[in-house]
């Protein structure tokens, strides 16, 4: 594959009313690793929240691409992160997912690290009979590149050549801003983790977490349950809104540079989330504008690679990690406000565990269909995919009346009413990725 | 420490594990009226999540759980779910066999009211991706005596394994 042939991957033309993308995008085991290599590996991933490194020394690992990486918090309060890997015999230095440690010593030969990477100590170095010119070397664990953090998410890149993380997020930050500013203290991920894998491509979850098409057929039994419970029966805990509702509701899509992108609409029903208490506080403390895409707005906010909030109840935090072209680890937390009153997190988790949790009872059933995507990705005859299409009719400039009071400049956006159910939140992402791979192979850096 | 039980009590017990065995047999051969059936109707459901490599969430009001369920409506919602035949993560409907041993009393059986801790295996096997799995754990039951069957008021199941395979429901374990 040369960078000629990015376009038969992806077919970008929306202006003739075209976009569509090619299964191998999806399947082709040569195309993956040239995606680690010129996207995962050349462009800010998300590795952490602030908060789970509060204290100095904490530390929590990650992964960039297929890289190890070590996060942590310095004594001197600074946030730096590491490939997590011992330069001596590159075994991982840290093997657990998160903790507080002054030292990280390699269980392989001892080799000993700071939190500021430092090698502080070789073990048995006098006697080694080392020659000089291992001397000369530098032993610190390998720090990456650029390590950034924006409203207390931290993002990280193996390469040098990215803009600063504040341009590399450009407007999508005011959304970003609408997850992480709903509690006066900050925000947090509640304890417990959610760890699950498919057999899938990463891209099956970067479509589907924008994916408002498929909510009435993929989910019909979750809806089935929830008719069930207006009726009184079942889990009425979980305080679900009513789908039937959405249809009818105004939203739209926004599509940003470097791959971000955003599906929303206006919630029929906020007084379901657990936010809504806090309406008051968060209004006085944002303003009206951001509380209103706070408290009455559905988000689905994906940052290019392979990270995604979505938020229509309670709060999801993943990320897709992709594993093989076939294979990828999700990693779900569940975000909450510093402090929440207990009644309101336990509400909070109920509706998390009923719709998120690949043990609950509508995740399941979208991760199921990544698999049969893939399966389906396997015939030949099959050509370009159709699934890009909804709403190209309706895109426009960028610029309306909802870009405009709140101030931003997306560089595509769809508004219309939710039964649309726009496929165009995809575009900047497959967009993007058709960018870098073309840059890569041409032996472009990532960003001009 | 072992604890000590005369006759009176091994019957009791032995009624306890006959309640965790049809649970599984119930669950493998899709009887689900008889399933639910074995639930009092405020029985609470507990799968918690894993905090780390090492440690359990221990407080579901406050933490994050797989599952978490303060009455049986929630495993009502499951059967609805699954009978719906509209899951694509049900469709075809994965098969199961549970495996249960380890079945200790955690205090002397009493005459309405035991509490016992079991292992489980729970092998899946699914028709769709032509695969098996084998979900494992171990758990902890609150049986009371109901109209003199012993019912299951609290189940708190351990997933040692939490690395989920794409997805679990409530018979995979």
């Amino acid at each position: 594959m040369d960078a000629k042939h990015v376009n038969s991957y992806v077919d970008d033309r929306p202006s003739e009313g075209v976009f569509r993308v090619h299964p191998a995008a999806y399947s082709d085991p040569e195309l993956f690793e040239l995606e680690m290599k010129f996207i995962f590996e050349r462009t800010w991933s998300f590795l952490a929240i602030e908060s789970q490194i509060a204290k100095p020394n904490d530390f929590v690992t990650a992964t960039i691409g297929r890289t190890p990486v070590l996060v942590t918090r310095t004594p001197g309060n600074a946030i730096r992160a590491f490939v997590n890997a011992c330069r001596h015999k590159g075994a991982t230095v840290c093997r657990m997912e998160q903790g507080n440690a002054r030292y990280h010593v390699c269980p392989y030969h001892g080799w000993a690290y700071d939190a500021n990477g430092k090698n502080v100590d070789i073990k048995d170095r006098r006697a080694g009979q080392y020659a000089a010119a291992f001397d000369a070397e530098n032993h610190d664990l390998l720090p990456l590149p650029k390590v950034a953090v924006y409203n207390g998410l931290i993002f990280g890149c193996l390469s040098p050549d990215v803009p600063p993380l504040d341009e590399f997020l450009g407007d999508i930050k005011f959304f970003l801003d609408c997850v992480m500013d709903q509690g006066p203290n900050g925000m947090e991920f509640v304890p417990g983790r959610v760890i699950y894998n498919y057999r899938g491509n990463w891209k099956l979850q970067l479509d589907n977490g924008l994916d408002p098409y498929h909510l009435t057929s993929t989910h019909t039994s979750f809806i089935e349950v929830q008719n069930r419970r207006r009726r009184g029966a079942g889990n009425v805990e979980a305080r679900q809104f009513d789908w039937e509702k959405r249809a009818a509701t105004r939203g739209g899509v926004f599509g940003f540079s470097n791959g971000h992108s955003l599906v929303w609409n206006d919630h029929p029903q906020p007084e379901n989330r657990p936010i809504y208490p806090s309406n008051e506080e968060i209004r006085q403390r944002v303003g009206d504008t951001r509380a209103s895409w706070i408290l009455s707005k559905l988000r689905q906010t994906t940052i290019f690679p392979n990270m995604q909030i979505p938020e229509a109840i309670s709060q999801l935090l993943r990320t897709f990690q992709p594993v093989a072209v076939d294979r990828t680890m999700m990693r779900v937390y569940c975000l909450a406000p510093i402090g929440e009153r207990p009644d309101l997190r336990a509400w909070r988790l109920r509706q998390f565990e009923d719709f998120f949790n690949p043990t609950g009872i509508a995740t399941p059933d979208d991760v199921a269909t990544y698999e049969e995507c893939q399966r389906g990705f396997q015939a030949k005859e099959l050509g370009w995919l159709q699934g890009y299409a909804r709403g190209i009719a309706a895109i426009d400039g960028g610029e309306n009346e909802v870009t405009r009071e709140i101030g931003i400049r997306p560089n595509e956006s769809v508004i219309g009413k939710f039964e649309m159910q726009s496929e165009v939140g995809f575009h900047s992402c497959h967009r993007e990725w058709a960018r870098l791979m073309e840059a890569g192979l041409a032996g472009r850096k990532a960003y001009e | 420490m072992s604890i000590e039980m005369g006759r009176e009590e091994r019957d009791i017990l032995y009624a306890g594990i006959d309640t965790l065995t049809r649970e599984g047999v119930y669950l493998d051969e899709q009887k689900w009226d008889e399933w639910l059936a074995l639930f009092v109707p405020d029985c609470e459901y507990w799968v918690p999540s894993w905090k780390n490599e090492e440690e359990l969430t221990s407080n579901p009001q406050a933490e994050l759980s797989h599952i978490f369920y303060a009455n049986r409506a929630g495993l009502e919602d499951r059967i609805v779910r699954i009978r719906s035949r509209r899951s694509p993560a049900s469709t075809p409907m994965p098969r199961t066999s549970h495996v249960l041993s380890g079945v200790l009393p955690l205090e002397k059986p009493q005459a309405q009211k035991m509490r016992l801790r079991s292992s489980w295996v729970c092998h899946v096997f699914f028709p769709r991706i032509h695969e098996s799995h084998a979900f494992f754990g171990r758990a902890e039951h609150e049986l009371v005596l109901r109209d003199g069957n012993w019912l299951i008021a609290r189940k708190k199941t351990i997933l040692q394994n939490d690395y989920i395979p794409t997805m679990l429901d409530v018979y995979c374990i």
